[in-house]
């Protein structure tokens, strides 16, 4: 039997929100929902990262992962924001055109 | 390391991101700036190539901390092979590219001059991520170039400002995130079972289910990434729709960057095993043969070169499969050079492609021949690319596919072999039907139009797919660079 | 300790909740909104792991920024309003049955991860010991600050270049003058939005001091000053004008341009790139720090503003 630690609460939620995540991208049609999953799946792989970072106490967590996580969030919101001057522009266009 | 100061890898790294800020900065000056940019960084290379034919493999390990608290940039015959290529690419394009946004603007597109601002930061910070790639020794360090990478293709991809261009690039833009998401996840089970993140910390590894389910993650995202069939969906669409200058940097780099990944994965790793590379194959074998088919049945001459990228990326899967008698450590090197030859004779096929579709405009395959306007030296540079991609001799493409075939003929791997000459076949026959466009002349009704002068624009592909064919006479000091550092261990 | 397991498996349960409600709500609005609450409890279960950086982070640019952009981005679909329903064709053509194939197959894949999870080991030493041995030298007491600007102080300069390219990339794409991002703040807010700024400014800087030797940084600076510029655009104190975009562009390079000037010129005499001299590293730190945190904001903002401010002759363009 597997001691459930902290650790391993977090860990499977962040592999369930990934999963959530992939599900999402793989199958929502809307352009806004499928970005918002592809953040999912961001934010369940952050987990698992910190996760791995936990260390019982009273022993401190490993800080390499947490400022892994941390450069992950900013890029996440990078991609987010372009996908998002896209879906707008695309609007714009297609909502001028009838296309 | 340190008797060159600053040392040339990490300067390859950054010569083009300073190129990429100050054409930022100098919207006008871009073209200028860009191309100093990326001369800088050839000799860069030179000097880094002098380093590793005296030295064989280089690590920097950058801070001074090392691996594996720190990052450490390699550099090895490989990695050195690739650099040159790229950087060989990024001039022929940015070359191409002075032309190409000199035209007029697309109905519906994106003003040119914006285009010419635009294209440059975007094309340095490109190259800033794959020399990124080729010089990483941390897995993570690859995420984070992977997602430099992602960003400037899809800038590059959306360059044209077309509604097409902008829903295509949507799609590459989340199939490129889900890649890197999918790397992401990856590298948190190799820290959890390894609690480290250089490559050389999976060298010592031994099997596990964290592994392996790292190692499924990372092959899945990075054959997103590489468009390996069926997971090529995003790529004919986005290639297709791009400006032909992104187009050429899209489909000769691009893909690549994956490719490479999995390649040094594969070195450093213990690499899933049998059952792993040859569904690697299947796959594959399906790409070679829905790609060609989709290319055989391609209404536009872009779109016609995207479906062949699929079908190439296919073959190189291939080779990755089994190539050799030892498995990957032999046959990388087939697959090493099939990425060099595909690398540089898509750069002038992309090239040569926008070009005709410039002179002509437009680039539909059944009306190529009704023009009126020949642009010669464009379909001569179409001509010598398809030579390359279909592997004939002395071209780089040939020796290849050479390398591959005589690695599956020895291992005694016929279907492998007939998979090959089937690809080949078939790209014989798609390219046929772009190059019977430019050779008939009978169905020219108007007057040939007046000879337009052989443009500076034309020099570019045409060169770039000369290279494609003449680089097969320099196989031998090619090879000789791939071995040097002796990637994949002693050479069998 | 059982009162405090009990409380993660809710927390953890909850965030897995509302990943899958975030996903099945039917209007964007409320979708959007999930996501918001997503972030905040994803951050109260990483301050449970004792990732305090990670949490502020979470909250100021995983929750925070990109919950912003996306409503942002909403309003644009919906015509300017988010009350108004309709209007927003957010959907694509797709096929239904492939897609329930899909899913399923991500489903499985989960599955079969969750098991390596299990099977993984507990507690393998990372690089911790590797840190605590290194830190003396890092010119920084806190291990976090000291891993994203020292010891992969590499990474974090990339970082900051995706953001340079996602920021070129969005201007490449939209452009043209617009009023102020819809919503505009009403009258309450723009009383709150002038007491509120001054403090933010306080407390971005703050977390920019305090990051050297506990959590903050120059990513929850920024992100903070971001956040402050966010507030302007909305209470227009802020109006991009074509003439700001010399200005703008220099913002954006400057953290990523300092930061690699600084990378190279250290090198030399004996020490690679990036290897801050031992008596100056507490001072180059900062002055990274100091120019990333003032690009990290201007980036942010312009991300959130989305569009270059060009004054585009035909009426077209500037939808």
């Amino acid at each position: 039997m597997i001691a459930l630690s902290q650790a391993t609460i977090y860990g499977l939620a962040g592999l369930a929100v990934f999963g959530l995540g992939l599900m999402g991208v793989l199958g929502a049609a809307e352009r806004l929902r499928r970005l918002i999953a592809l953040n999912l799946c961001a934010a369940g792989a952050g987990m698992v990262l910190i996760a791995a970072a936990w260390r019982s106490p009273p022993a401190v967590p490993d800080p390499v992962p947490h400022a892994l996580v941390i450069t992950g969030i900013v890029v996440m919101v990078s991609a987010t924001a372009v996908a998002l001057a896209l879906i707008r522009r695309l609007h714009s266009l297609e909502t001028d055109t009838d296309d | 390391m340190t008797d060159v100061m600053p040392d040339p890898l990490t300067l390859a790294i950054l010569l083009p991101l300073f190129g990429a800020i100050a054409a930022f900065l100098l919207p006008r000056a871009a073209p200028a700036i860009g191309l100093g940019a990326v001369v800088a960084t050839a000799a860069a290379i030179a000097v880094l190539g002098h380093l590793v034919v005296q030295a064989g493999t280089i690590f920097v390990p950058l801070g001074g901390w090392g691996a594996p608290l720190g990052i450490e940039l390699r550099a090895d015959g490989l990695a050195l092979a690739m650099l040159g290529l790229t950087a060989l690419i990024a001039l022929g394009v940015g070359l191409g590219a002075l032309a190409a946004f000199a035209g007029e603007t697309e109905v519906g597109g994106q003003p040119m001059a914006r285009q010419r601002a635009f294209f440059w930061p975007l094309c340095l910070l490109l190259l800033t991520g794959m020399n990124g790639v080729y010089l990483s020794n941390d897995l993570f360090n690859l995420y984070v170039m992977l997602e430099v990478i992602s960003l400037a293709a899809v800038g590059l991809a959306v360059l044209g400002g077309t509604v097409a261009a902008l829903r295509a690039g949507l799609a590459y833009m989340y199939a490129s995130l889900l890649g890197a998401l999918m790397m992401l996840l990856g590298v948190g089970f190799v820290y959890l079972q390894t609690g480290r993140l250089d490559l050389a910390g999976l060298a010592g590894a031994p099997d596990s289910a964290a592994l392996s389910a790292a190692f499924g993650l990372m092959l899945v995202g990075l054959a997103l990434k590489t468009a390996l069939f069926p997971l090529h969906f995003w790529l004919p669409e986005a290639h297709a729709n791009a400006t032909a200058p992104a187009s050429a940097l899209l489909s000769a780099l691009v893909v690549k960057a994956g490719l490479y990944i999995l390649l040094r994965l594969a070195e450093a790793g213990p690499f899933p095993g049998e059952a792993i590379l040859t569904l690697m194959g299947v796959l594959g074998t399906g790409a070679v043969l829905w790609g060609g088919v989709q290319a055989l049945r391609a209404e536009r001459l872009k779109l016609l070169v995207a479906w062949s990228t699929v079908a190439q990326m296919g073959l190189i899967f291939v080779a990755l499969a089994r190539a050799g008698l030892e498995g990957l450590s032999d046959s990388w090197r087939a697959a090493a050079l099939l990425i060099l030859a595909h690398a540089v004779a898509k750069a002038g096929m992309f090239l040569a492609a926008g070009r005709i579709k410039d002179v002509i405009g437009h680039d539909r395959i059944s009306e190529l021949d009704r023009s009126a306007v020949r642009p010669a030296l464009a379909q001569l540079a179409f001509a010598l690319a398809a030579i390359s991609l279909i592997g004939l001799p002395p071209s780089l493409g040939f020796i290849g596919k050479w390398s591959l075939m005589e690695g599956a003929m020895m291992a005694g791997n016929w279907h492998w072999v007939a998979v090959t000459m089937a690809g080949t076949l078939l790209s014989v026959a798609y390219f046929t039907r772009a190059l019977t466009g430019f050779l008939r002349f009978d169905r020219v009704r108007a007057p040939l139009d007046e000879h337009r002068g052989w443009a500076l624009a034309d020099a570019p592909p045409v060169v770039l797919a000369g290279l494609a064919v003449g680089l097969g006479l320099a196989a031998g000091p090619i090879l000789a660079v791939l071995d040097l550092g002796t990637p994949f261990g002693a050479i069998p | 300790m059982t009162v405090l397991l009990a409380f993660d498996l809710l927390l953890a349960a909850s965030i897995v909740g509302l990943a899958a409600a975030t996903l099945l709500m039917r209007d964007a609005f409320a979708m959007i909104v999930a996501f918001i609450v997503f972030g905040m409890l994803l951050a109260l279960g990483w301050a449970r792991l004792v990732a305090p950086d990670v949490a502020l982070a979470e909250v100021a640019i995983g929750a925070g920024l990109s919950g912003a952009l996306l409503l942002r981005t909403l309003a644009h679909l919906r015509g300017g309003g988010l009350s108004a329903q309709g209007g927003a064709s957010v959907s694509a053509p797709t096929n239904g049955a492939t897609q329930g194939i899909n899913a399923l197959l991500a489903g499985l894949a989960t599955c079969a991860l969750g098991l390596a999870y299990l099977g993984a080991p507990q507690n393998v030493p990372g690089l911790e010991a590797h840190v605590t041995d290194a830190m003396p030298e890092s010119g920084v007491t806190h291990p976090v600050t000291a891993v994203l600007l020292n010891f992969r102080a590499y990474d974090t300069l990339m970082e900051v270049v995706v953001l340079l390219a996602a920021v070129i990339v969005v201007w490449q794409v939209e452009r043209g003058l617009a009023e102020t991002p819809a919503p505009a703040l009403g009258t309450v807010y723009q009383g709150f939005a002038r007491v509120a700024l001054p403090v933010a400014v306080i407390a971005g800087g703050y977390l920019l001091w305090i990051g050297a030797e506990a959590p903050g940084g120059a990513f929850q600076a920024g992100a903070v000053l971001g956040a402050v510029a966010v507030l302007g655009l909305l209470s227009r104190h802020v109006r991009p004008a074509p003439a700001h975009r010399p200005l703008a562009r220099g913002t954006f390079v400057a953290g990523t341009a300092i930061f690699a000037l600084v990378a190279l010129g250290v090198s030399g005499a004996g020490r690679e790139t990036f290897e801050y001299p031992p008596a100056h590293a507490k001072t180059l730190i900062l002055l990274i720090e100091a120019m990333v945190t003032v690009s990290i904001a201007a980036t942010l903002a312009a991300l959130f503003h989305g569009r270059e401010p060009v004054t585009v002759a035909t009426g077209k363009e500037t939808t």
